[in-house]
C-alpha cells in the first residue's frame, strides 16, 4: 500500500517535471558566451534570450592571404564586404559567402604614391567607388573599383584650421553627392566636410563642451597657473561613422558621463537623433567606476539598419546595442573574452542580412553572429512599427513576450495597435505593462469618455428626476401641513 | 464648554471624542494645540495611531499609485521598511526637539510634543489614500490635480507642525524656527551617536568573542 502511494508521486513529480520541460521555450537555452539583456523602464537590468548567436569567424588565414593585422574598419557595399586591413596596408574584399573577392594594396600610380600606409577608414559607393583614411599618407584616397587612384584629398586649407594641423584622416563616408565626411585624429571641432572636388568646406556635428556648475565655480576662482596646469575641456572626439541613403550621418562619440554616445546628423550638422528625455543613448546605464571594464560604454562604431534601426559597438565591454528610431533599446549583446564569440579589441561593426559582424584588431578576425528567432522578431516588429504597421507587428510582439515577457516595447507595441482598433480597455492594460505614460492616458481618457458617455444620461435623467421628486414631496407636504393648519 | 470631551465614558466612546479632538485640532489648530498643553486633551495613544495610520497609507500609495504619478518601482516597496522608518523618524524627531527645548525654556513636556506632531499628521492620513484612488481617474497631463492635492496637505502638516510646536511651548514664531534648525542639527548628532554606539558594540562584541576564541583553542 505505501509502495503504491510512493510510486504514484513518483509518477506524477516524473509527469510534472516532464510537462515542465516540455513548455520550455526554444531560444532560450542557448548557450552564448557573452551576457544578453536590456534595460527595463526603471534602468535595472533585465536579462533576455539570445538575440544573436555566435556564428564562427573569418580571418585572414581562413581566406589564404595572410593574418590580418590590426584590422581597423569595414564597409559593406552591395553583397561585397570590404576590409582595412591597417597593419598589413591593404583592403580585403570578400563575398557574401566568405571567400576572397580581391586585394587593393598598389594604387598602381603615381610615383611615390603608389601604396597604402596604414589605411584606417573605408567607405564604398554605389557605384563602386572607394574612399579609403590613407591615415599614414595623411590623405583620404578615391579608386575606383578596381583599385585605381582616382583623386586624393589632402592638405585641406582654412582659416578656421589651426596652423600646423595635420591631417590624418581614421575614418570616411561619403554621402550621394559624393561629398566626403572625414574623422580627423587631434580634432576636435567635429568632422570634416569636403566637396566632391575635395576642398575642404567646414565641420558638421560639432560638439559643443559642457561643463558642469562645479567645474565653472572651480574654473572661476582658479589662477591662470592653476587653469594651465588643470586638464583641458574641449570637446569629445568622434569614433565612428555611417551614412544612410538619405545622407544622414550616423556619428558615434566618446562621452564619459554615458548621456549621448551617438547622434544622427542631417544634412545641416543637426543632431536629429530619436531619443528620450530621461533615457540615455550611450550603451550600458550601470557600469563599475574602475577596474577592468569599468567606466561608460566608450562607443566606436556605428552600423546604420535600415527602418531606422542601428546597432553601436562599445569598445570597454564588447557590446553591441541595438536601438530603434525612438531611442528604445532594442537589444544588447556581446562581451570580452578568449572564446570563441568573444572579443579583444572591438573596432568595427556591420550588418549583414541577418548577421551582424565585427571587426577585432586584437584576434583580427572578423566574429559573425547569426540572428536568432527572437531577434528575428523584434527585428521585423520594429520594422514594421517604424512603417507605421502597428496592427502586423502585433503577432511577432505577442512572439515576442512567450520569449522575454519582460519587453516594455512589446506591450507598447501590441497596447498601440489595440488602442488603434478601438479596444481602449485591453489597450490601457497592455500601455500599464509598456509603463508608456503618454498613451495609457490616451487610452485612459478614451475609455473614460465611453464610459461618460453611457452613463451620462442616465445619471443626469436619474438627478432630474430626484429632484423633481423631491420638489413634488415638499409641495405635497406643505399642502397637507396647511390642510392641517387649517383644520 | 471645556467639559464637552472631558466627560468620561465607555472605552469606545472615549476612543471617538479623542479622534474628534483630532479633527478639531486639525481645523482649529490656535486652540487645538493650547488646550492639548494646558488642559490635557491630547492623547499620545491617538498620536502614536496616527502616525501608524501615515505610515500605512504612505505606503498604500507608494505601492498602489497609478504609475502616471508614481516615482517609485513598486517591485521595491517594502511596507515594513516604511513603517519602522516612519516611526523611527518620528521618535527621532521628538526626541531631538523635546531635548532642544528642554535648554530653551519651552514649556512642552515630551508626551506634547508627541502629541502635536502626531496630530499634525492627520492632514496626510486624510489625503493620502484618496490621492491614490483619485490617480486612477487621471490621465497625464492632468496630474498636477494629483499633486496639488498632496501639496495642499503637505503644507498643511508643515503649518499645523509649526503651530503645534509654537503652541505647547509657548514660543514666538522666530523661536520656533530656531529651535526647528536646532532640531535638525540635534536629529543628525543622534544619528551620528547611534552609528558610533553601533561600532563600539560591535567591537566590543568581536573583542570578547576573540578572547572566547582565544580559550577555546588554547584549553
Amino acid at each position: 500500500m505505501k509502495n503504491m502511494r510512493k510510486r504514484k508521486m513518483l509518477i506524477t513529480v516524473a509527469a510534472v517535471l516532464l510537462l515542465a520541460s516540455g513548455g520550455m521555450r526554444a531560444g532560450a537555452q542557448t548557450q552564448v558566451p557573452y551576457d544578453t539583456y536590456n534595460y527595463d523602464y526603471w534602468g535595472n537590468l533585465v536579462y533576455t534570450p539570445a538575440p544573436y548567436v555566435p556564428a564562427g569567424k573569418l580571418s585572414g588565414e581562413s581566406l589564404g592571404i595572410g593574418a590580418f593585422s590590426a584590422p581597423q574598419d569595414m564597409f559593406l557595399a552591395g553583397d561585397t564586404l570590404y576590409v582595412a586591413d591597417t597593419g598589413n596596408n591593404r583592403i580585403v574584399m570578400l563575398g557574401k559567402d566568405g571567400k576572397l573577392k580581391g586585394i587593393i594594396d598598389s594604387l598602381g600610380a603615381r610615383e611615390g604614391e603608389e601604396s597604402l600606409k596604414s589605411p584606417k577608414g573605408i567607405c564604398v559607393t554605389a557605384d563602386g567607388t572607394v574612399y579609403v583614411a590613407d591615415s599614414g599618407n595623411k590623405r583620404v584616397v578615391v579608386l575606383d573599383s578596381d583599385g585605381n587612384l582616382l583623386s586624393q584629398v589632402r592638405d585641406p586649407k582654412s582659416d578656421v584650421l589651426p596652423k600646423q594641423f595635420e591631417f590624418v584622416p581614421s575614418k570616411v563616408v561619403v554621402d550621394y553627392a559624393g561629398r566626403v565626411y572625414v574623422i580627423a585624429d587631434n580634432m576636435y571641432q567635429g568632422i570634416m566636410c569636403f566637396s566632391e572636388k575635395g576642398e575642404f568646406t567646414g565641420f558638421t556635428g560639432t560638439i559643443n563642451v559642457t561643463l558642469s556648475p562645479y567645474e565653472i565655480f572651480w574654473l572661476r576662482f582658479s589662477t591662470k597657473e592653476q587653469r594651465s596646469r588643470q586638464k583641458l575641456y574641449i570637446a569629445t572626439e568622434f569614433t565612428g561613422m555611417d551614412i544612410d541613403g538619405d545622407g544622414f550621418i550616423y556619428a558615434t562619440n566618446i562621452d564619459n558621463d554615458g548621456r549621448q554616445s551617438v547622434r544622427l546628423l542631417n544634412p545641416k550638422g543637426q543632431d536629429v537623433i530619436g531619443k528620450k528625455d530621461s533615457v540615455p543613448l550611450s550603451g550600458d546605464l550601470q557600469w563599475r567606476l574602475a577596474g577592468d571594464y569599468g567606466g561608460a560604454s566608450r562607443i566606436v562604431d556605428v552600423t546604420e539598419r535600415g527602418k531606422g534601426i542601428y546597432s553601436i559597438l562599445d569598445y570597454t565591454r564588447g557590446r553591441i546595442f541595438t536601438y530603434d528610431a525612438e531611442g528604445n533599446c532594442l537589444y544588447i549583446f556581446g562581451g570580452m573574452g578568449t572564446q570563441a564569440g568573444t572579443f579583444q579589441t572591438p573596432t568595427a561593426l556591420e550588418a549583414w542580412d541577418d548577421r551582424i559582424l565585427v571587426l577585432d584588431a586584437g584576434r583580427n578576425e572578423i566574429l559573425l553572429f547569426q540572428e536568432t528567432r527572437y531577434g528575428q522578431l523584434i527585428n521585423e516588429a520594429t520594422g514594421l512599427r517604424y512603417d507605421g504597421d502597428e496592427t502586423q507587428a502585433v503577432e511577432r510582439w505577442k512572439e515576442v513576450l512567450k520569449y522575454n515577457s519582460d519587453f516594455e516595447l512589446a506591450y507598447s507595441g501590441i497596447g498601440k495597435a489595440t488602442l488603434a482598433a478601438g479596444n481602449n480597455r485591453e489597450a490601457m492594460h497592455y500601455l500599464r505593462l509598456a509603463m508608456d505614460k503618454e498613451y495609457y492616458s490616451i487610452a485612459y481618457k478614451r475609455f473614460r469618455n465611453e464610459i461618460l458617455e453611457r452613463f451620462l444620461p442616465v445619471a443626469f435623467t436619474l438627478g432630474l428626476g430626484l429632484i423633481a421628486a423631491r420638489a413634488a414631496w415638499r409641495v405635497i407636504r406643505k399642502r397637507r401641513m396647511q390642510k392641517g393648519g387649517g383644520a | 464648554m471645556e467639559n464637552i470631551y472631558s466627560d468620561k465614558k465607555k472605552a469606545g466612546g472615549a476612543f471617538r471624542e479623542k479622534l474628534s479632538y483630532a479633527f478639531y485640532t486639525m481645523l482649529h489648530p490656535g486652540d487645538g494645540f493650547y488646550e492639548i498643553r494646558h488642559r490635557g486633551r491630547g492623547s499620545v495613544g491617538c498620536a502614536l495611531g496616527i502616525v501608524a495610520a501615515f505610515a500605512v497609507s504612505f505606503s498604500l500609495n507608494k505601492r498602489y499609485a497609478n504609475f502616471i504619478v508614481n516615482p517609485y518601482n513598486t517591485l521595491y516597496v517594502n511596507s515594513v521598511i516604511d513603517l519602522c522608518a516612519i516611526l523611527a523618524l518620528f521618535l527621532l524627531f521628538c526626541v531631538s526637539n523635546w531635548s532642544i527645548t528642554c535648554l530653551m525654556e519651552g514649556e512642552g513636556r515630551m508626551k506634547d510634543i508627541v502629541t502635536a506632531v502626531g496630530y499634525s499628521l492627520l492632514p496626510l492620513v486624510c489625503t493620502l489614500l484618496p490621492a491614490t484612488f483619485a490617480s486612477y481617474l487621471i490621465a497625464a497631463s492632468e496630474e498636477a490635480f494629483y499633486y496639488m492635492l498632496l501639496a495642499v496637505s503637505i503644507m498643511w502638516f508643515l503649518i499645523l507642525v509649526l503651530k503645534g510646536i509654537m503652541t505647547v511651548h509657548n514660543f514666538t514664531l522666530g523661536k520656533t524656527l530656531t529651535t526647528l534648525v536646532l532640531t535638525f542639527a540635534a536629529m543628525v548628532i543622534l544619528i551620528f551617536l547611534a552609528v558610533l554606539l553601533t561600532t563600539i558594540l560591535q567591537q566590543l562584541f568581536l573583542f570578547f568573542k576573540s578572547i572566547y576564541m582565544e580559550l577555546i583553542f588554547s584549553v
